[in-house]
Formats: C-alpha cells, structure tokens, sequence
C-alpha cells in the first residue's frame, strides 16, 4: 500500500515537469520507477544480472520496493533470531539485508548454518550432529568424532558398532510460509585424504543391510511424517536421506521440529557411518 | 440546506434521485425477453448509480472518448482527479495518445464487464483476453506500460511488466542490449563495479 502511494506522487511529480515521451519509447526509455515494476516479476539473480544494463536498471534494481517483494513477510522475526544486533535492519537498504540474510550464518553456538534460499526466499537450516542428541555419542567404544572438510561444521560423528542406533534432535526457528524437506546427510565409511587423493575405509560398514532405518518428523502443529528405507550400499558418497516434508503456512509463529532416526533392533549391530547431520531445505 | 446546492452537487447527486428504472426486469408482465435481461445485466454490472455517469477523456492528439465512469475509476489517477472535482468538462491526458488509450480503455472496460466472481469461465476468458492483449509490437507493449503508470492501472501495469519481464528471462545483459537496441551508458569501470556490488547473487 505504502509502495503505491509512493508510486503515485513520483506519477504527480513526474506530471507537473511532464517530459514529451519519445515517438517509439523502447526498454532503455524506461523510467526508472517502471523498471522497478518489472524486476518485481523477476528472481534475485536476475535482477542482479540486469543491474548491469543501464543506469536506470541499476537504480531500479537498489530499489526498496522490488526487494521487499523478495523478502520473506517474517523476515524481521528471522533478523533477531539469527543476530545478535537486529538494529542493523534500520541502516541497510532492503536488497542489502536480502543479501545479508542469503549468506550462510552459523547460530545456536555453532551448532546451526542458516540462510535464506536466494532464488524463493525461503529458509533453509543445516543443524550440525554436535546439535543432535545421539544416544551414546559419549561412549567412545560407539562414537567418535573426525575432522573433515567435507563438512560446514568441519567435524562428523562417526560411528563404529551400536545395537541402538538413534539420532534424535529439535529445531525452532521461524521459517517463511512454504513446503520444507527434512533430509539426514550421512555417509558409509569413512573418508580422508592420503596422498593428497580422497580415499574411504568401510572396514567397519555393516548391518544396514538387515533391516531399514526408520526416520520420523512431526512439528508443533501435529504434522506427522513416518518413513523407512535401507541405507545405500554405495560408501564414501554423502547422501540425503529423506525423513519427510512440512509445510508452514502461518509465518509470524517459530515453527518447532522434532525428528529421529533409528534403527534399534538389537539382534544386530551395525556401524560405519559417518552422520553429518541434518539439512532442511525448500521443496 | 437547499441554498448550498450548486451545479457540482446536482450532477452528483441527481442520480441517486432517478426512478429505480427498470421496476423489476424479470417480471414477464414488463415484457423483457431473456435476452434483454441479459443484455441489461451485462451493461449495468453493479449498481444503476456508476453506470449513468460518463466521463470525457482527452488524448494528447486531441482525440476524445466518452467512458463510463466506472471503467474511468479503474485508474487511480483519473479517480483522485474526479473527487478532487477537477473533471467537470473533460479530462485531458497530455501523457497518453489516441491509439494507446482506445487500447486500455477497452482493456479496462473487459476488467469492469468481467465480474471478480470465482467462475472458472469468467476467469479462463479474462485470462485469454489478457494473453491477446499484449500480442503487440514492442513499441505499443512499452507505451501500454508508460501509460499503466502514468494512469495508475495496476492490473494493467502488472500485466505488461510481466510480458516483458518473460522476455528478458535468462537473457544476458549483451543480448538484452541487443534485442531492444539499448545503449550501455556504463563506463567499463562502473559496470564492474556494479558486477562486482552483486557478486553476492551467484556465490
């Protein structure tokens, strides 16, 4: 509403000077105000890509009124729950808070990499296995943690034998309204580097193939998602695993996340996996 | 009360004090067929009040057309005009000529016929109509925009903006400047300087 009323001084203001418009006015004729309204229509990238055309799409693409459009509706309850100082909202134009809040950022200690999708606007969350409750992380006959640049968080739980095997962890965090994908990344194996080539020892990889694991997500709102599925046999490859979706529609309340995965039949062990963690991405 | 009334007041208000014209159109003993009712329906979409009222607008090559009010309001800037009382003769448009502006009234007349109702044949035509509509050549497209703006139609303005915005998609700045033959006013310096304030976008 506001962006109209301002749109309509800027047509009274441009009325009273009232330039003659050329005979055969082409996409460079453009007012910049009008070319606003047409990189409303268009992605970030795009309008990031445009703003190298001519002057007024450049200062059409700084404008508040297009960037605004691409922020999430909740995004000031996003700023105080990834920053510590929220006041830095007041200063920076809108594209330069867009840009800001579309870059990576590491929240809850550490424990959490944040950012918000640059082409939907959406939320997406890595949680570290640092940040997830493993039943028996502390007993290191089970669970040991490696350093690896193959992760964000620069360290993976590795797991060497366990009859019970369980993940579990939470998230609040306020997600822009839209569909979300819960994943588990995880690899069989373990890999490093010798030689300066990557290489993968899965001496200790088995007993995922007796039966599947079972992830399990169900939010604040009685979402409920239920799934089971082998692990693949391929090791040294990072894999998504797919635990379920949810959908967030009302935006101005943190959504709360609980997820597990398990695999607690305790006539087998199994072992040799390396648990990243989990990654929440827009569908 | 009655000594305040002024010519302003009388052609404002006298249309409310019409005889309710027609009584009752579907009563058969009036003589309407079916499809002078329909005819009458679809000229008279809101109330009897909106549809008595036209306004004269003037392009900038003198030409005139007489519209409805109530597809004249569908521009804000001829709305605030009218209750700001500045259009009593005619309403001069210096900013759009006679060939752009028969192009949106017709485009605001099919927006005002078509009623907001949740009908999917309603919606599909409207649809339709608005995919023909900006079948043009680029010059009329971009005088259609200069217009929607200076004339405040949003849904016009909102139409054509997405037209063009679908045919510059994917393209890269060379070929847009190409396409629609613009001049790159960037001295090489300040267009990597603008690459550089956006790299952010593609990390």
């Amino acid at each position: 509403m506001g962006s109209g009323l301002s749109s309509f001084l800027l047509i009274c203001n441009s009325t009273t000077t009232a330039p003659p418009v050329s005979p055969e006015p082409g996409l460079g004729d453009l007012p910049e105000s009008v070319v606003g309204y047409i990189l409303l229509h268009l992605t970030p990238q795009e309008i990031c890509t445009l703003a190298s055309l001519n002057h007024a799409f450049h200062h059409a693409s700084l404008a508040d009124f297009v960037w605004e459009s691409k922020l999430p509706k909740n995004y000031e309850m996003f700023v105080s729950r990834v920053f510590d100082d929220d006041k830095f909202c007041y200063n920076l134009c809108k594209k330069d808070v867009y840009a800001k809040l579309s870059t990576p950022t590491f929240i809850d200690g550490g424990t959490k990499n944040v950012w918000l999708d640059k082409g939907t606007g959406k939320a997406c969350v890595l949680i570290s296995s640092n940040g997830l409750a493993i039943t028996g992380i502390d007993d290191r006959r089970y669970w040991s943690w490696i350093s690896t640049e193959e992760s964000r968080f620069c360290s993976v739980a590795y797991l060497q034998q366990i009859w019970w095997f369980e993940v579990d962890g939470e998230v609040e965090f306020p997600f822009p309204c839209g569909t979300y994908t819960l994943y588990f990344r995880l690899q069989l194996g373990r890999s490093g580097r010798r030689f300066g080539r990557r290489v993968c020892n899965s001496d200790h990889v088995h007993g995922w193939d007796i039966k599947p694991v079972k992830f399990q997500l169900s939010t604040s709102d009685g979402q409920k998602a239920i799934s089971q599925c082998y692990l693949s046999t391929d090791p040294g490859k990072w894999n998504l695993y797919r635990a379920g979706d949810f959908v967030v529609e009302d935006s101005k309340v943190p959504m709360k996340i609980k997820f597990s995965m398990t695999q607690i039949d305790c006539t087998h062990t199994k072992g040799g996996l390396c648990v990243d963690g989990v990654v929440i991405l827009p569908k | 009360m009655l000594k305040n009334l002024n010519s302003k007041h009388i052609q404002r208000f006298s249309y409310k004090y019409l005889p309710q014209f027609p009584i009752s159109p579907n009563s058969p003993k009036l003589g309407f067929s079916r499809s002078q009712i329909a005819n009458y329906r679809s000229n008279f979409p809101t109330t009897i009040m909106s549809s008595s009222k036209t306004i004269v607008l003037r392009s900038s090559d003198g030409e005139t057309f007489e519209v409805d009010e109530a597809v004249a309001v569908e521009s804000q800037t001829i709305k605030h005009m009218i209750e700001d009382g500045c259009a009593d003769t005619s309403i001069p448009l210096p900013n759009v000529t006679s060939k752009i502006l028969s192009k949106v009234i017709e485009y605001c007349k099919k927006h005002v016929e078509t009623p907001n109702a949740d009908e999917k044949v309603a919606e599909e035509d409207l649809k339709s109509f608005d995919a023909d509509f900006v079948k043009v050549d680029q010059s009329t497209l971009f005088d259609l925009i200069l217009a929607a703006n200076y004339l405040n139609i949003k849904s016009l303005l909102d139409l054509t903006c997405q037209t063009v915005a679908d045919m510059i998609k994917g393209k890269t700045p060379e070929e847009i400047r190409k396409t629609f033959n613009i001049k790159n006013d960037f001295t090489p310096e300040e267009e990597e300087e603008v690459r550089r304030e956006n790299a952010w976008a593609f990390e």
